[in-house]
């Protein structure tokens, strides 16, 4: 049997099941608003473990990762950094967003936002932040999604025919088993990624090398330039180190498909232990991507799209069934992304838009058929920003995370109490100065003297937001008391 | 309805040892996984480990300790 039909079918195999669990879980279904968005504020350690890692990594790690340590080098190994501080904000930040989430039931950021700065305004921007931000992100992995279905068939499948069918599918188990089906198809993503890049890197390594670490002999004999910083294009200064570990770690856990998990979780031990035990599978993941990357870039030097590496490494040199495996597993790190951030999208745009503004005070079987026409209007726009632009995945995702991240200040001044409160005035305007420095600092001039965009707007963000709250109105005595008390009382109380 | 906290302490600050040793130690395997130290002191091949380059090891290590940190902090109930 030819390699492509292997890999193909292997691909259609793993869809497969992720539709069976959306009809599964649309059986499980109790008509409850909840219910559909937030899985019943229900999730316990395993499925919201494998959830969060799955959305967290996705066709970045696969095709991303790999490119970047073939392009760059060993800096990429600063990805450890973002991830083991996703599992530290999660400790920290992402219990006391549970806490607050579940005492108030909130269930969007901007629930929790327009609440505590008592305020429509900060209700609108935020969930205007979070949709166009991931948006940028659906574009990331339906491209994803197109690269990897298109160089499993050879070719014989078009990028815009496979990246149409993947985002059908996403958004139809989507549709019919809301969050819950989400979660469950996550679960199968979670374990068949980490599977699959784990043993394609190694029986890559084994074949072409000899094993690992004969590879990194190699690489130290053949390409020094590859093992320092700041790398052979001198991309990994320490600014744009710095720089990346912020972005990519505030940056995707304030991103709404990120936070909204944190209110799903059964408990707030749920949320400790999750962050204490992710940044293990977040940070190991990259372990075989360096094999891929810097031992590719010895057998493969000239490669033109270096995201390509590792389907290119694939199909040369592995065999056709594991190559099928390991596109399966870049398709269920893709998937499991796009399906979180389009739900986390219907989530914002139902509650936050729809049911504040447009058609309050409907029953809640009203808000779910509505969340689902959403999703085909998401699919439709993912859809035409995937096919229309072609830049490098790592950029996006760079971009993505910096947008979120102005969110930042708004967030710390609900979960961590001063003595004088942020302001609502001072939230608007630090976000309008931070998203118009990452504007300047990531297209105008890129960067400034070297250090990356998106420490320059949240500096911006944090100054504006200290300086024009000192001279605005904050939130109310009692909203402070009732939002901070809660907070104190889950951190140092009886939570 | 959640009655208000007696008096404003901070929440920047551990208010526990056990917080103390978990935030210090954290903030330490950062700084040492951060500009300056990784692109001078750390930012070498030699001495490798197994062939393995002394950054990567480097910054591995500095991973799993961070996590330990995390782990610890959670069985203290920090």
């Amino acid at each position: 049997m030819e390699p492509w039909v292997v890999s193909t079918s292997l691909i259609f195999v793993y869809l497969l099941v992720t539709i069976v669990l959306g009809v599964v879980a649309n059986r499980r279904m109790t008509g409850d608003l909840e219910d559909f968005l937030l899985y019943g504020r229900q999730a316990g350690f395993v499925v919201l473990y494998l959830t969060v890692v799955a959305s967290f990594h996705s066709a970045f790690a696969f095709l991303g990762s790999g490119g970047f340590f073939y392009t760059h080098g060993i800096g990429f190994w600063a990805a450890g950094t973002w991830t083991v501080l996703v599992g530290a904000i999660t400790y920290v930040l992402g219990s006391r967003i549970w806490a607050v989430g579940k005492r108030f039931g909130y269930m969007t950021p901007a629930d929790m936002l327009a609440d505590f700065y008592e305020s429509d305004a900060v209700r609108v921007v935020v969930a205007l932040v979070s949709v166009l931000f991931t948006i940028l992100y659906i574009q990331v992995q339906a491209q994803g999604l197109g690269y990897i279905v298109s160089v499993a068939s050879g070719g014989r499948i078009s990028f815009e025919v496979g990246t149409a069918i993947l985002l059908v599918i996403a958004a139809g188990y989507l549709m019919a088993g809301g969050l819950r089906a989400v979660y469950w198809t996550d679960v199968v993503q979670a374990v068949w990624m980490y599977v699959a890049i784990w043993v394609g890197a190694l029986v890559l390594a084994e074949r072409l090398f000899g094993g690992p670490v004969e590879l990194w002999r190699r690489v130290v004999a053949e390409r020094p330039d590859l093992l320092s910083l700041p790398g052979p294009e001198g991309f990994f200064t320490p600014g744009m180190w710095v720089g990346m570990s912020v972005a990519l770690s505030f940056g995707i856990i304030l991103q709404p498909h990120m936070m909204i998990r944190y209110f799903t979780a059964a408990s707030g031990r749920t949320i400790k232990w999750l962050g204490a035990t992710t940044p293990i599978f977040l940070m190991t993941l990259y372990i075989p991507a360096a094999l891929v990357g810097l031992g590719g870039a010895l057998v493969m030097p000239d490669l033109e799209v270096p995201d390509r590496i590792f389907p290119e490494l694939l199909f040369t040199y592995a065999p056709a069934w594991l190559t099928g495996m390991i596109l399966a597993g870049a398709t269920a790190a893709a998937m499991s992304t796009l399906d979180s951030i389009l739900h986390a999208n219907m989530t914002v745009l139902t509650r936050d838009i729809y049911q504040r503004f447009v058609s309050p005070g409907r029953d809640e079987r009203h808000y779910i058929r509505v969340g689902r026409l959403i999703v085909l209007g998401l699919l439709v726009v993912g859809y035409i920003l995937s096919v229309g632009t072609s830049d490098l995945l790592v950029t996006l995702v760079t971009l993505s995370g910096a947008g979120a991240l102005q969110l930042l200040p708004g967030v710390m001044g609900v979960c961590f109490p001063t003595p004088r409160p942020w302001t609502r005035n001072g939230v608007l305007a630090g976000i309008g100065a931070g998203l118009a420095v990452l504007y300047a600092t990531l297209v105008i001039w890129p960067h400034p003297f070297g250090m990356h965009g998106a420490i320059w707007s949240i500096s911006a963000n944090f100054l504006t937001c200290m300086i024009v709250s000192r001279f605005s109105t904050p939130p109310s005595a009692e909203t402070v008391a009732r939002v901070h008390g809660e907070v104190e009382r889950f951190v140092y109380g009886d939570g | 309805m959640s009655q208000p906290p007696p008096q404003f302490r901070s929440h920047y600050l551990p208010r526990t040892h056990a917080g103390w040793v978990a935030i210090v130690s954290f903030a330490i395997l950062m700084a040492m996984a951060q500009p300056p130290i990784v692109h001078t002191l750390a930012n070498r091949i030699e001495p490798s480990l197994w062939g393995i380059p002394f950054l990567y090891v480097y910054l591995l290590a500095v991973y799993v300790l961070m996590i330990g940190v995390l782990i610890w902090a959670m069985r203290k109930g920090v």
